[in-house]
C-alpha cells in the first residue's frame, strides 16, 4: 500500500470523501464503511493493533456527533415518528437516522484518511505533488523544510516552560494571565523559529536551490497500473455502494430520495 | 580566456561596502583571494563577518533588501553578472547551526537535493552520492535520518553536500561553535583533506581558530566597524597585532599565549551545598542517567563534562528540580529536594540556560530585572535593580527590549536575572558555546565575583582548557554513568578515558607533552 503514488492515493481517497457527505441515509455509508474497513485489514498492510489504536477514539467522536445532530435536527429532516425528549428537545424517527448516518459518514472520512495517512511517507508525498500536479518546488520543499521543525519546537517549549519556572512564574491562573503566558512563550518561540527559517532559506539557496521547476529528480515518483488499479478498487466500490443504496431505495441525497 | 584566467584571483573585492540603508556592515573592504588559499577571517561577534560569506556567493543583498557599494568579483566577473543560483555554486558555503541547513528528512535525499538543483541526470546522481561519501567518511550514514545524527555528522553531511557542487571556493562560517572538542577537530582535519584532494580555496570564519591553525596560511582581520584591520600570515598578525586584536576582542589562537596555569583559588568551605545520592533517570524506555553520586560543597565550581547525549544537562536539571528523578534522590542545604518550598528553592538556587532568550518574560531590560524581587514583595526592588544594572554594564540597555541585546549583554542579563539575591547554587547550561572570546571573559569574571561571595558553581561545558583554568571538581559522563569524579588534574592523566568520553586535553597539558617529547 506505501508503494501507491501518493498524489493519486490522496485524490483517490478525497472522491469518496466528497460524494460520501452528500450522501444523508443510513445503508450507503455504512456498506462503504464496511467495505473500507475490510480492505484497510486486509490490504493496506497497517498492523490491525496500530490501526485500532488510531481508529477507535473517533468512534467517541462519531458518536459525540451522532448524539448532538440528533438533538438539532433541522426541520427538513426531522420528519418521522416521535420517539421520545430530552429536555426540551424532541427526537423523531428522522432525527435519529440522520444522527447515525453522520456518525457513520464520519467514520468513514477517518478510514479513508488513516489509510492515506498510515501508509504515505510525508517526503514522497512532497515529491509526487511536485512531479505529479506540478506544485512548484518553493512550496514543496518548503513544507518539507518546515517539517524538520516540528521535533525542534516540541524541544523548545519545554525548555522555555522550565526557564519560566526557575525565574518563578507557576502555572498561569485566569485569562489575563494566560494571556500574558501565551505572549511570553511566543514572542521567544517566533524570534527563534524566524532566524532558524533564514538560516535553513539561505542554506538552501547555497546548495543552488532557485525555486525553479526545471530541475531533475533523484525519486522518480512514477503513476503505474497497480496505482490506477487501487483507485479503481475504491472508487468503483463507492460507486457499487450507491448504485445499490439507489436499486434498493435507501439513497438520500441531501434529503432528496430516489424512489 | 585561458591567459587571462591564470592572472585575475578567485575573489577579488574592490572598495566593497555592504549594509542596510544608511547602516553600513562592512566598509571598503579591499582584498584579493588566490586559487588553492587557505585564509581565516578573524573578527568578534557583530563584525560582519557571517555577511561577508552571503555577498560573495552572491546571496545577499539580493535575499535581503539591502545595498552595497563597490564590486566582488569572481573570476573576474562581478558577482551581479552570474545567473541567479550560478555563483552558489562555484563558492559553497556551509553554517554555523547543525540544525538548521537542511531541507529534507534523509541523508541521501539531502545530497540529491543539490544534485537535482544543478539538474544532474537522475541516474548518474546515486553514483556521484556514493563517491562523496566515501570521501566524507560517511558511507553509513547514507539511508540514515539526518535529525538522528549527532551534530558532527550533521556538519560533515554539510560538507559533502556543499562538495557535490565542486566549489573553487569553499567557506566555513564557524562551522565547529556547536560541536564538542574531538568532532570539531574532526571537522578541521577533514576539510583540510578536502582541500589538499580538490585544489580548491578555502575560508574559514571562527571565533575561537585553535583547531585550524595548522593549515591556515593567512589571516584577515575584520573590525568591530566592520572595516578591514589587518591582512597578513598567522605570525605577523597573532604576534605583531597583540593590541589590535585585544583592541577588537579578539581570541588569540593557544599556540600564541603562553598556556595559563589554573587559578589558585581560594580554599572551599567544609559544607556541603547539594549531594546526589544513586541518580537514575530514563525518557521512554530510553535509560538517560543510571546511577550518580556527586556532591559539592559551598562556594565549590565544578564542571559536568562529556559527549553530547550523555545525559549532562538531564543531571543539571535533576540537581535543580527541574526533572523528578526515577530513583535516587539530591540533597539540597541537607534536605531533600522534594521538600523545599519553590519559591524559597527559585530564590537559593539559579540555572542560566543555554540560550539567554529563553529567560526572558517582559519587555525591557529593567523589568526583567525587577521582576524577582517584585514577585517577592522585596521592599528595595528599585535599588537592587539599579545595582545590578551598574554591575553588569547594562545600565544604557535599560529600557531596551532584552531581545534586541548582543549576546553578550543577553548572556550577561541572563545571570543578572538569577542573581535577587546571593544564591547557594547556580547552574549553567553550556554557558560559553557558541560565544567570543570577550563574552567568555566577561562570563567568568561574573562567576568568579558569586564564587567568591560562596555561591557554587556548575558548569556543563566541553572546554577543557576552561575546566583546566577554573574548576576544583569535574565530573565526566560517558552514556550516563559517571565515569569520573574528581580533581581535573587527575583526569588529564587518564588517557584511556578521556578518548572514550571524545574529550581532548587542554592546551596547557597537550604543551606540556610536546616538551617532554623534545626532551
Amino acid at each position: 500500500m506505501s508503494s501507491i503514488n501518493p498524489a493519486l492515493k490522496g485524490i483517490t481517497v478525497l472522491i469518496p470523501g466528497l460524494l460520501l457527505s452528500f450522501t444523508f441515509d443510513v445503508f450507503t455509508p455504512l456498506v462503504f464503511l464496511v467495505f473500507m474497513i475490510t480492505f484497510t485489514l486486509l490490504f493496506s498492510g497497517i498492523p490491525i493493533k496500530k490501526w485500532l489504536l488510531f481508529f477507535s477514539p473517533f468512534i467517541l467522536l462519531a458518536l459525540g456527533f451522532a448524539w448532538m445532530t440528533m438533538l438539532y435536527t433541522s426541520d427538513a429532516f426531522a420528519g418521522g415518528e416521535h420517539l421520545f425528549s430530552v429536555w426540551r428537545f424532541e427526537v423523531t424517527t428522522g432525527s435519529v437516522m440522520v444522527g447515525i448516518s453522520l456518525a457513520l459518514r464520519s467514520l468513514c472520512f477517518v478510514s479513508l484518511s488513516l489509510l492515506f495517512i498510515l501508509t504515505t511517507d510525508s517526503t514522497k508525498f512532497m515529491l509526487s505533488l511536485m512531479q505529479q500536479l506540478k506544485l512548484p518546488p518553493k512550496i514543496t520543499f518548503g513544507i518539507l523544510a518546515g517539517y524538520r521543525f516540528l521535533p525542534t519546537f516540541r524541544y523548545e517549549y519545554q525548555v522555555l516552560r522550565q526557564a519560566h519556572r526557575v525565574r518563578g512564574i507557576g502555572r498561569a491562573k485566569g485569562i489575563r494571565e494566560r494571556i500574558y503566558q501565551f505572549r511570553r512563550y511566543a514572542i521567544p518561540l517566533m524570534a527563534n523559529a524566524i532566524r532558524k527559517a533564514e538560516r535553513t532559506a539561505n542554506a538552501m539557496e547555497s546548495k543552488g536551490f532557485t525555486g525553479s521547476a526545471d530541475r531533475t529528480h533523484y525519486h522518480q515518483m512514477k503513476i503505474s497500473r497497480k496505482d490506477w488499479m487501487f483507485f479503481g478498487v475504491i472508487n468503483g466500490a463507492l460507486i457499487i455502494t450507491l448504485l445499490a443504496s439507489y436499486q434498493l431505495g435507501y439513497l438520500n441525497i441531501f434529503g432528496h430520495r430516489f424512489v | 580566456m585561458c591567459v587571462k584566467h591564470l592572472n585575475t584571483p578567485l575573489v577579488e573585492a574592490e572598495k566593497f561596502s555592504f549594509g542596510y540603508e544608511e547602516d553600513m556592515l562592512l566598509k571598503d573592504l579591499q582584498f584579493a583571494l588566490e586559487k588553492e588559499e587557505f585564509i581565516l577571517v578573524a573578527g568578534a561577534s557583530g563584525s560582519g563577518k557571517s555577511t561577508l560569506a552571503l555577498c560573495l556567493n552572491g546571496l545577499y543583498p539580493e535575499a535581503v533588501e539591502g545595498t552595497k557599494k563597490g564590486a566582488v568579483r569572481i573570476h573576474g566577473r562581478k558577482t551581479e553578472d552570474y545567473e541567479k543560483g550560478e555563483l552558489s555554486q562555484r563558492i559553497g558555503v556551509v553554517f554555523q547551526d547543525p540544525e538548521s541547513q537542511f531541507c529534507m528528512m534523509k541523508v541521501e535525499d539531502e545530497l540529491a537535493f543539490v544534485l537535482e538543483n544543478q539538474k544532474v541526470p537522475s541516474e548518474e546522481m546515486e553514483q556521484k552520492i556514493d563517491r562523496v561519501l566515501l570521501e566524507t567518511g560517511l558511507s553509513e550514514q547514507k539511508h540514515r535520518l539526518i535529525h538522528e545524527l549527532s551534530g558532527g555528522q550533521k556538519q560533515k553531511i554539510a560538507l559533502a553536500s556543499v562538495l557535490l557542487m565542486e566549489p573553487d571556493l569553499l567557506i566555513l562560517d564557524e562551522p565547529t561553535a556547536n560541536l564538542d572538542p574531538v568532532s570539531s577537530l574532526e571537522f578541521a582535519e577533514l576539510a583540510a583533506a578536502v582541500q589538499r584532494e580538490r585544489r580548491c580555496a578555502v575560508m574559514v570564519i571562527e571565533h575561537q581558530p585553535d583547531d585550524w591553525m595548522p593549515f591556515i596560511k593567512r589571516v584577515l582581520l575584520l573590525g568591530k566597524d566592520g572595516r578591514m584591520k589587518a591582512d597578513g600570515s598567522p605570525d605577523q598578525i597573532y604576534l605583531q597585532q597583540k593590541d589590535l586584536l585585544i583592541q577588537e576582542g579578539v581570541y588569540l589562537p593557544q599556540t600564541f599565549r603562553r598556556p595559563e596555569s589554573p587559578l589558585l583559588l581560594p580554599e572551599s568551605r567544609e559544607e556541603e551545598i547539594i549531594r546526589v545520592e544513586n541518580l537514575s533517570y530514563s525518557r521512554k524506555d530510553r535509560t538517560i542517567l543510571t546511577d550518580v553520586n556527586f556532591s559539592m560543597r559551598a562556594g565549590e565550581f565544578a564542571a559536568v563534562t562529556g559527549e553530547n547525549g550523555t545525559g549532562k544537562s538531564t543531571l543539571l536539571q535533576l540537581m535543580a528540580r527541574l526533572l523528578e528523578p526515577e530513583s535516587g534522590k539530591v540533597l539540597f542545604a541537607g534536605k531533600n529536594i522534594n521538600d523545599w518550598e519553590e519559591g524559597e528553592l527559585r530564590k537559593r538556587s539559579g540555572y542560566v540556560f543555554q540560550n539567554p532568550e529563553h529567560q526572558f518574560i517582559t519587555d525591557t531590560v529593567f523589568e526583567e530585572l525587577a521582576f524577582g524581587p517584585e514577585l517577592n514583595g522585596k521592599r528595595d526592588a528599585e535599588a537592587h535593580v539599579h545595582r545590578l544594572l551598574k554591575t553588569f554594564h547594562l545600565t544604557e540597555q535599560r529600557e531596551a527590549s532584552p531581545f534586541s541585546l548582543s549576546g553578550g549583554q543577553k548572556r550577561r542579563l541572563s545571570v543578572a536575572t538569577m542573581l535577587e539575591e546571593t544564591p547557594d547554587i547556580l547552574f549553567f547550561d553550556e554557558p560559553t558555546f557558541g560565544q567570543d572570546a570577550r563574552t567568555t571573559e566577561e562570563l567568568m569574571k561574573i562567576v568568579l565575583e558569586l564564587r567568591r561571595k560562596g555561591t557554587a558553581i556548575v558548569f556543563v561545558t566541553h572546554d577543557m582548557d576552561l575546566v583546566d583554568k577554573y574548576c576544583e571538581k569535574v565530573l565526566v559522563l560517558t552514556e550516563g554513568t559517571a565515569v569520573f569524579n574528581g580533581k581535573p588534574e587527575t583526569l588529564w592523566t587518564e588517557d584511556e578515558l578521556l578518548a572514550r568520553a571524545r574529550l581532548r586535553l587542554p592546551h596547557r597539558i597537550r604543551e606540556r607533552e610536546v616538551y617532554r617529547v623534545v626532551d
